[in-house]
């Protein structure tokens, strides 16, 4: 095996003279960096306790990960509620799967059915009711609280940005006027300072008396920005269709609706599901900015734990813990990205 | 009846009756908002108007670069947070976009370490909320700096702690003035001789030495003027008193902090677009370039670059974009920007929500229209010219 792989690698690292000088400055840079932080985040670590006080050795203190684990996830869910949000999980994972697995046929039924049941659902298993305790959303928070924004946001941006997408396409040019306006405008301004209009101003501009709930207002102010963005990577996928598409329909005597649903939509999302998810990777990252209207998500209860007395000097185990969650999301859904990518260059072939 | 339903079947005119009943509908919300709004106002005791800029702030701000003090008007609080704004997107715009090009270019490198450890980098700063590393720098890495007592000494004249940089400040400016004329002129000097140089190689074929023109003209000129400016001007230096320096000028945790994040997230998505550039240039180019006896360095300045240019520019305009939109994550760390000051501390004390949030957000719509306007042009003078 070595005898196959070393002189690749020699070739490799040290094929020239500059390309071994290369190799060994690029090294030492290597290891002077990553030495510290194995020794660290590994070496030097403390993994068993339950104090602070157990925290001696120098390095990482992951106890202090472990006792908040359940924060880190939960928020601050009442304990023996937590069973909700785990089921509200599995169901949405489920009831993805049933759709995606489900027979040709009755794909699109299952996929409008989970539509409709799903999201009220997961709504009254969180927030409560009808036999269920009554928990505030301010008790929502950590990883929980991050994938429900992620998710409740993309369910307003992703059909409203199909419609804005249609709308900048279409003949009818007051729709496209009104389409780009809305588009730019949102995709122009800051998402937090959107954040913090949609806190002040929607309550502002509902009839008096009727209150609307803080996480409610960040998941709409998110949800319309997001569309902005989901418009322009749907539209991507309308213009790389050839106009014949729809000539061909028309002449077959389809309205325009049946022949946007049953002809232009399906070949389009599927050219443009990459840039969805990316956009949606961009969704998932910028649900931590509810910091700023204080909801906590993952990284807000990371923050927020920096300031328990029992636990001073935490930062770097917050932050690498809740930093690394992130990233397994984020890399994870941008790999599926690229292999939906490569896949729809190949079926193109 | 029969006429109306002739009517009805021309597309034109079903086409008129919906975007008129869109727009009716749309003006029925917007009037349904604003009623709701006024009243709430009403019930709130607020009035509408801009009158409120002209009041007395009363806000005290850290870092302010203009003569704002806290008996000055609301207006100027805002242009103190444009400013800021401003300063922080441009110092971050010029940073991402050198870390982004080394990182690309070394990702495309074809030693093997060097490119995947560029590809590692790439992927962990994509994968990661921009809000992460702004917290990481400020609460994680600024305020692990030591106390101003056992400041990092940068060559005895800059000193960095965790209350920020504190770097030096000229007493008399009036040399930098000249400096900066200086400068100005032999940057003017620059563009009117590669004129020339253009005009006369298109008249005669013969090339000028640009490359070392533009060294004396952008680079010597200007870094023989700022020298002797500093050198001539009395600098404030800033001295250790008691717990804290005095003198100088502090540049503020909250700055660097989210500049560093900034840079090293941008510089991300800034190598990916400079990669993607690069490798859009078909490699028959190069191939063409280098038989027809062009040197490596001449190839890519003459042929990769140019041609690589164009694919970039609109992905980095977008990039530049997101630079100045994401410069207002400072707000999470209360650096002093617009967001943070007007829409955060003015909104609070004033409670004009509607006017504050329409400025606030004019102000980014205005700067974004205005950067496309400008690269669309650049765009549009580096394409592609074809009959």
């Amino acid at each position: 095996m070595s005898a196959i792989v070393a002189p690749v690698w020699r070739r490799r690292l040290f094929g020239t003279p500059a390309t071994g000088v290369v190799t060994i400055l690029l090294a030492l840079a290597l290891a002077w960096l990553a030495i510290p932080i194995i020794r660290w985040a590994l070496i030097d670590a403390t993994w068993r306790g339950t104090t602070r006080a157990d925290c001696v050795a120098g390095g990482a203190c992951w106890v202090f990960v472990k006792a908040r684990f359940g924060q880190f996830m939960y928020g601050l869910y009442p304990q023996d509620q937590r069973w909700r949000a785990d089921l509200t999980g599995i169901l949405f994972v489920l009831g993805t799967a049933a759709v995606v697995f489900a027979p040709q046929r009755l794909r699109l039924k299952a996929g409008i059915a989970a539509l409709i049941i799903l999201p009220p659902l997961g709504i009254w298993l969180l927030g409560g009711g009808f036999g269920l305790r009554w928990i505030e959303t301010r008790e929502w928070g950590g990883l929980m609280l991050t994938l429900f924004i992620s998710v409740y946001a993309s369910l307003i941006a992703i059909p409203f940005g199909i419609l804005l997408a249609l709308g900048r396409q279409s003949e009818l040019r007051i729709v496209r006027l009104i389409s780009v306006l809305f588009i730019e405008f949102w995709r122009g301004v800051p998402i937090i300072a959107v954040i913090f209009l949609a806190s002040l101003l929607l309550p502002l501009i509902l009839p008096g008396g009727i209150g609307i709930d803080r996480l409610a207002r960040a998941v709409i102010g998110l949800g319309l920005v997001i569309a902005a963005y989901m418009a322009e990577a749907v539209r991507g996928g309308l213009q790389a269709l050839p106009p014949g598409q729809r000539e061909a329909a028309t002449a077959l005597g389809l309205t325009y609706w049946k022949a946007t649903g049953l002809i232009i939509l399906p070949q389009a999302l599927r050219i443009s599901l990459p840039a969805m998810t990316n956009e949606f990777i961009a969704l998932v990252k910028n649900t931590t900015l509810v910091l700023v209207v204080s909801i906590l998500d993952l990284l807000g209860i990371a923050q927020a734990s920096l300031a328990d007395p029992a636990w001073v000097g935490m930062n770097m185990e917050a932050y690498v813990f809740s930093g690394s969650i992130y990233w397994l999301i984020c890399f994870a859904l941008s790999r599926w990205s690229r292999h939906l990518e490569l896949l729809g260059r190949r079926r193109h072939r | 009846m029969i006429k109306a339903l002739t009517l009805l079947n021309d597309k034109r005119v079903r086409d008129w009756i919906y975007q008129i009943a869109l727009v009716v509908a749309l003006v029925g919300l917007t009037v349904f908002f604003v009623r709701n709004a006024s009243e709430n106002m009403v019930k709130a005791g607020i009035a509408s108007g801009f009158d409120f800029l002209w009041r007395n702030s009363g806000i005290d701000v850290p870092f302010v670069l203009t003569d704002y003090t806290r008996a000055s008007p609301i207006i100027d609080l805002f242009w103190v947070g444009v400013v800021n704004t401003l300063l922080v997107t441009a110092v971050a715009l010029v940073l991402a976009t050198a870390l982004g090009f080394i990182v690309g270019i070394a990702r495309l490198s074809s030693h093997w370490l060097l490119s995947t450890i560029a590809g590692a980098y790439i992927e962990f700063v994509r994968n990661i909320p921009l809000l992460f590393f702004v917290l990481f720098w400020y609460f994680g890495v600024i305020a692990a700096l030591p106390a101003p007592r056992d400041s990092v000494n940068v060559f005895g004249v800059a000193f960095l702690n965790n209350r920020g940089l504190t770097i030096p400040l000229p007493d008399a400016p009036a040399n930098f003035r000249w400096a900066l004329a200086a400068i100005l002129l032999s940057w003017l000097a620059h563009a009117l001789v590669s004129v020339w140089a253009r005009r006369r190689k298109d008249r005669t074929g013969q090339d000028a030495p640009m490359l070392a023109i533009g060294l004396v003209l952008i680079v010597i000129v200007p870094a023989l003027a700022a020298t002797w400016a500093s050198l001539a001007t009395r600098w404030d230096i800033p001295v250790l008193r008691g717990f804290n320096y005095r003198g100088g000028f502090v540049i503020i945790p909250e700055f660097v902090a989210l500049l560093a994040a900034l840079v090293t997230y941008t510089a991300g998505f800034i190598a990916e677009i400079v990669r993607g550039g690069i490798q859009a240039v078909p490699h028959g180019q190069v191939e063409a370039a280098s038989a027809l006896g062009l040197r490596p360095g001449r190839i890519l300045r003459l042929v990769t670059i140019p041609q690589a240019l164009r694919v970039m520019i609109p992905p980095l305009t977008n990039q530049y974009l997101n630079v100045l939109k994401n410069s207002s994550f400072g707000a999470a760390i209360a650096y002093p920007d617009v967001v943070s000051l007007f829409m955060g501390s003015a909104l609070n004390n004033t409670g004009q929500a509607i006017e504050i949030i329409a400025m606030t957000l004019a102000v980014y719509l205005v700067i974004g229209l205005a950067v496309s306007a400008f690269m669309n042009w650049y765009n549009a003078r580096i394409a592609l010219v074809t009959r």
